[in-house]
């Protein structure tokens, strides 16, 4: 009798997947097993910025097995010292924890490759494929292998196709049990155009990858601040019961920057503000903030409750169109005590483009919970101020018992859960000003995680990157919901286009956006916060 | 009247103490002039502490930001330190400071001894602000030290009390030896949510482990000594997060836990200092370590004590153990060196056997490296060589100071522990 048969014996109720026992209460719940990173496109801005320093942040904390191998794979000619030192740049100026540990880096380096490749060229991968066996064995990554297309997405299908071609993109196909090995991809954002094109990249994803192999990122998911979302909403009393239309009065999400496009006119001017942030980083707040509690926090109830909110909102006519969204596109004017261009001065964006800069819509979700709370979004570029929050504004009190004649009303509650930057939770209130007589001013409660923590936050690509190791997929987005999000934003996009859905609104840079943003909500007897 | 800490060792332990936050000593940071009041009254203090965020210090710059709000002042705990005597006290003052972003709300840094002369209460506060992670506002938080003499001294806890933010938790941190039979450490324990001490320090590890288990009342029991073996624990679990390694838990039948011990040629006390990794702290109980290994991976998969097959002798025991399917050899073995510091763990080997054969998994250190390796399924060991990456003390107080309160693993890795050393002394004793 073999072992594995013995204890099934005795003890048939716990299968050898069981949890582990010693994992209890120790830091990490699970350290993901040895593995390949193997990042597509690595010469990028992004390896730099955010890859490079995230590893190195994980590998710090101990988070990373120590067999964890990066190996780089682009077109540029470099050699694998030339790549070490590009990641190494990039965590000395990128690295929330800087300056770069000697130690930390001595073994994080001894684990970084580089592949020259053409992505069109079979022979590279076979290369790629070979060195990914060579590493297997000597550094015992037991076919893991984690790709991160960080690439255009019109290379996503060549790039998928090869992966499969030279053999690399199977889960547990070994007899061998040191080579049962997992492949997992992770795709960036944009995850397409339009609903037609998203569509056409999940199939050309899905015939490569099953679906819990695929890992679309967006980032906003990985941040404390959208997490603690649910811990607040859920873990919590207090506010679930106040969390619906009987309390609710409004919701305001924000995506507000103060760059312009920084050089990315080309690419921006085809994209605008709609697909580049609302269709992701908005909808997916929006859903996290107005799902309905999941049967369990994993990643499948999670998506499923995501993706429920994004059914309830329903598309707009062309007549809701021209009523319900406000776009925009920056003039010059001054950001931070600098001059800005207008956006049709930027370079390679046409002197006449119609692109959007500036959004601002009015959602409905059409829900039991959220039915007539009307969630107004909006996102732009030079804008005043860089913040992302979510603030909630609560029905004022049914009774004006201290309002006194010509005074203005007493503010209603706001609720505003900011996720970038100075991360937290504000409550505002109104209390009485001391003094003779009955003066009442809002006032402040605010938590931040900045000083109210004893620990750094992490980044949240190093969240993300741990997460798809070990293969949780909670915090990515999934192919439904990814086309839910078109399927929302198609019919704005296409009445734009016809000219049905209203014109284009012109803001000075460094404004909080087109006047006609503000009619938008003060139609409705509201207001934008200034946040 | 009850003893307060014996001052030689508590001095002695003060030292090596601050020796340790010295490592914390990296953040810049502004501070207010301090505020020194001999003789002074709880009073005066909390009327201090009220007004200290309110009013902008002596340099003029206001800390009243654009936004209208002051600096932000952290909410995270309140620490009291209990120190041998007023010179370490300002020795960890100054420490404080360096806590960078990791820091108490405000930390009362205590020193009482009932039999000196003297004013009763003497304070000094002194408010600091650390710049916060890039762009964001600076944090502050001030300390506040008391040295509390004669009658009062057996009353520490009126006097704290009053002085602590309300609604945060209270973290008592009890260096080298508490005198769990002192009523001072029953008042400040009661105030606290959670004590953290250092088992490494216990003069007697028996008596200490049990009091440990008894400590009922609120409060939780953080355990430096059990932040040093996490690095351990994270590799031992690591063996069995593969499920077909899993499977062989329950059918462990050999746990060897080797750990370090001074030569004995050597005088006790006198130890090679512990290098970058550790001060130069006194490890009076190097059998901490070990022993709450043991009981962490027994509490665990659930093994008992079944017999003594060797007492405690010089460092070294054996224990018969009841597993879920096996019986288990626990052998725990002093090995001395002096290239470890004394109670650091060398080399843990836990052994499974079936009808494939023996499988075990080894975890094994040098000074500055750890190989592991495991050797199951009929497969060739699997090796691995790493760097060992041990937390300063400084960071394994800082890991405790933002755990829960109460922590069941290692509850039941002492209660273990104390049933296990008590077994192997026992016998021992009777021998």
């Amino acid at each position: 009798m073999t072992i594995s048969s013995d204890i099934d014996e005795k003890a048939p109720s716990r299968p050898a997947t069981a949890r582990n026992p010693l994992r209890a209460g120790l830091r990490l719940q699970r350290m993901p097993e040895p593995c390949t990173m193997v990042i597509i496109g690595a010469t990028g801005d992004l390896t730099e910025r955010k890859l490079a320093p995230a590893l190195y942040n994980l590998m710090l904390g101990g988070t990373l097995p120590p067999e964890f191998t990066v190996v780089g794979f682009a077109r540029r000619d470099l050699s694998a010292d030339e790549f070490r030192a590009h990641l190494r740049s990039g965590i000395a100026k990128y690295s929330r924890n800087r300056p770069v540990k000697a130690s930390i880096w001595e073994s994080f380096s001894a684990g970084i490759e580089y592949q020259r490749g053409e992505f069109h060229d079979p022979i590279a991968w076979a290369a790629l494929a070979k060195k990914l066996e060579r590493i297997d064995r000597d550094r015992g990554t037991a076919g893991n292998r984690l790709f991160y297309l960080a690439v255009p997405p019109a290379l996503h299908a060549e790039i998928v196709r090869q992966i499969d071609a030279a053999g690399l993109s199977g889960t547990g196909n070994g007899t061998d049990p040191r080579y049962r090995g997992w492949s997992r991809v992770i795709v960036e954002k944009p995850f397409g155009f339009d609903l037609a094109s998203a569509r056409k990249l999940n199939r050309e994803l899905r015939e490569v990858f099953d679906e819990d192999q695929i890992f679309r990122i967006d980032h906003y998911l990985g941040k404390e601040t959208v997490q603690n979302l649910s811990v607040f909403r859920f873990g919590n009393g207090l506010f679930e019961p106040i969390w619906n239309r009987r309390y609710i009065d409004s919701v305001q999400i924000t995506v507000a920057e103060t760059v312009g496009i920084e050089g990315r006119g080309e690419s921006y001017d085809e994209t605008g503000a709609l697909r580049d942030i609302v269709q992701n980083h908005v909808l997916q707040l929006m859903a996290v903030f107005a799902m309905e509690p999941p049967i369990e926090f994993k990643a499948a109830d999670l998506r499923d409750e995501k993706v429920k909110v994004l059914r309830a909102v329903k598309p707009m006519s062309p007549t809701e169109v021209e009523a319900s969204t406000i776009r925009g596109q920056y003039v010059s004017g001054w950001v931070e005590g600098e001059k800005v261009p207008a956006y049709r001065e930027e370079p390679e964006v046409a002197a006449s483009s119609e692109s959007e800069t500036y959004v601002a819509l009015k959602l409905a979700i059409e829900s039991w919970r959220w039915a007539g709370v009307p969630f107004y979004v909006r996102t732009g570029k030079a804008l005043a101020t860089r913040v992302t929050e979510i603030a909630v504004q609560f029905k004022r009190a049914p009774l004006a018992l201290f309002s006194r004649a010509g005074a203005p009303p007493m503010e209603p509650n706001i609720l505003a859960i900011r996720v970038q930057p100075d991360e937290g939770i504000l409550l505002r209130f109104g209390a009485k000003v001391p003094g003779p007589g009955l003066q009442i001013r809002g006032v402040n409660m605010d938590f931040r995680y900045g000083s109210s923590f004893a620990v750094d936050s992490p980044d949240a690509y190093e969240t993300l990157l741990l997460d798809c190791m070990i293969g949780d997929a909670s915090l990515f987005t999934r192919n439904d919901e990814v086309e839910r999000a078109w399927e929302i934003l198609d019919p704005i996009l296409d009445a734009w286009a016809s000219g049905e859905g209203g014109r284009l609104h012109f803001y000075p840079a460094g404004s909080w956006g087109p006047a006609a943003a503000d009619e938008l909500v003060e139609h409705d007897g509201r207001a934008w916060r200034r946040p | 009247m009850a003893t307060a800490v014996g001052r030689s060792t508590a001095a002695r332990r003060a030292l090596a103490v601050h020796r340790r936050l010295m490592r914390f000593g990296e953040a810049e940071s502004t501070v207010a002039e301090p505020w020194v009041d001999r003789g002074t009254t709880v009073q005066a203090i909390a009327g201090h502490l009220a007004q200290l965020w309110t009013s902008p210090p002596s340099s003029g710059d206001s800390t009243v930001t654009e936004k209208g709000m002051a600096h932000a002042r952290a909410s995270v705990l309140n620490l009291i330190v209990m120190v041998a005597d007023e010179e370490a006290a300002s020795r960890v003052v100054e420490t404080m400071v360096g806590l960078g972003v990791r820091h108490p709300s405000r930390a009362i840094v205590l020193s009482a001894d009932p039999k000196a002369a003297g004013p009763t209460l003497n304070a000094s506060i002194t408010a600091h602000c650390n710049p916060g992670p890039e762009g964001a506002e600076p944090i502050c938080f001030e300390v506040v030290v008391l040295s509390v003499h004669g009658d009062a001294a057996d009353h520490l806890a009126g006097i704290v009390a009053p002085l602590l933010i309300h609604d945060l938790p209270t973290h008592i941190w009890w260096p080298g030896d508490p005198p769990f039979a002192d009523p001072i450490f029953d008042q400040l324990v009661e105030i606290g949510d959670r004590v953290l001490v250092d088992t490494d320090e216990f003069s007697d590890l028996l008596h200490g482990l049990r009091r440990l288990t008894t400590l009922r009342r609120r409060s939780g029991v953080g355990d430096l000594a059990w932040h040093r073996l996490a690095w351990w624990q994270e590799l031992t679990a690591e063996f069995f997060d593969a499920p077909r390694f899993r499977r062989y838990l329950p059918n462990l039948n050999r746990l060897t836990i080797r750990y370090a011990v001074p030569p004995a040629h050597k005088p006790r006390r006198a130890r090679k200092p512990r290098g970058d990794l550790h001060a130069a702290s006194d490890v009076a109980s190097p059998l901490a370590g070990p022993m709450l290994y043991a009981g962490w991976i027994a509490s665990r998969i659930e093994w008992r004590r079944y017999a003594t097959t060797l007492p405690l002798k010089d460092g070294t025991l054996r224990l018969k153990l009841e597993g879920r399917h096996e019986m288990v050899d626990l052998q725990v073995e002093a090995v001395e060196t002096d290239a470890l510091p004394p109670g650091e763990l060398i080399a843990v080997r836990l052994r499974a056997f079936g009808e494939m054969g023996a499988a075990e998994f080894i975890i094994e250190r040098s000074t500055d490296e750890a190989v592991v390796a495991s050797n199951a399924d009929g497969m060739t060991a699997l090796l691995r060589r790493m760097p060992m990456q041990l937390p300063s003390e400084s960071e394994l107080l800082a890991a405790d100071l933002v755990m829960d309160q109460h922590d069941p693993v290692y509850e039941a890795a002492v209660r273990a522990a104390a049933v296990f050393l008590a077994s192997a002394r026992q016998v021992d004793l009777a021998g």
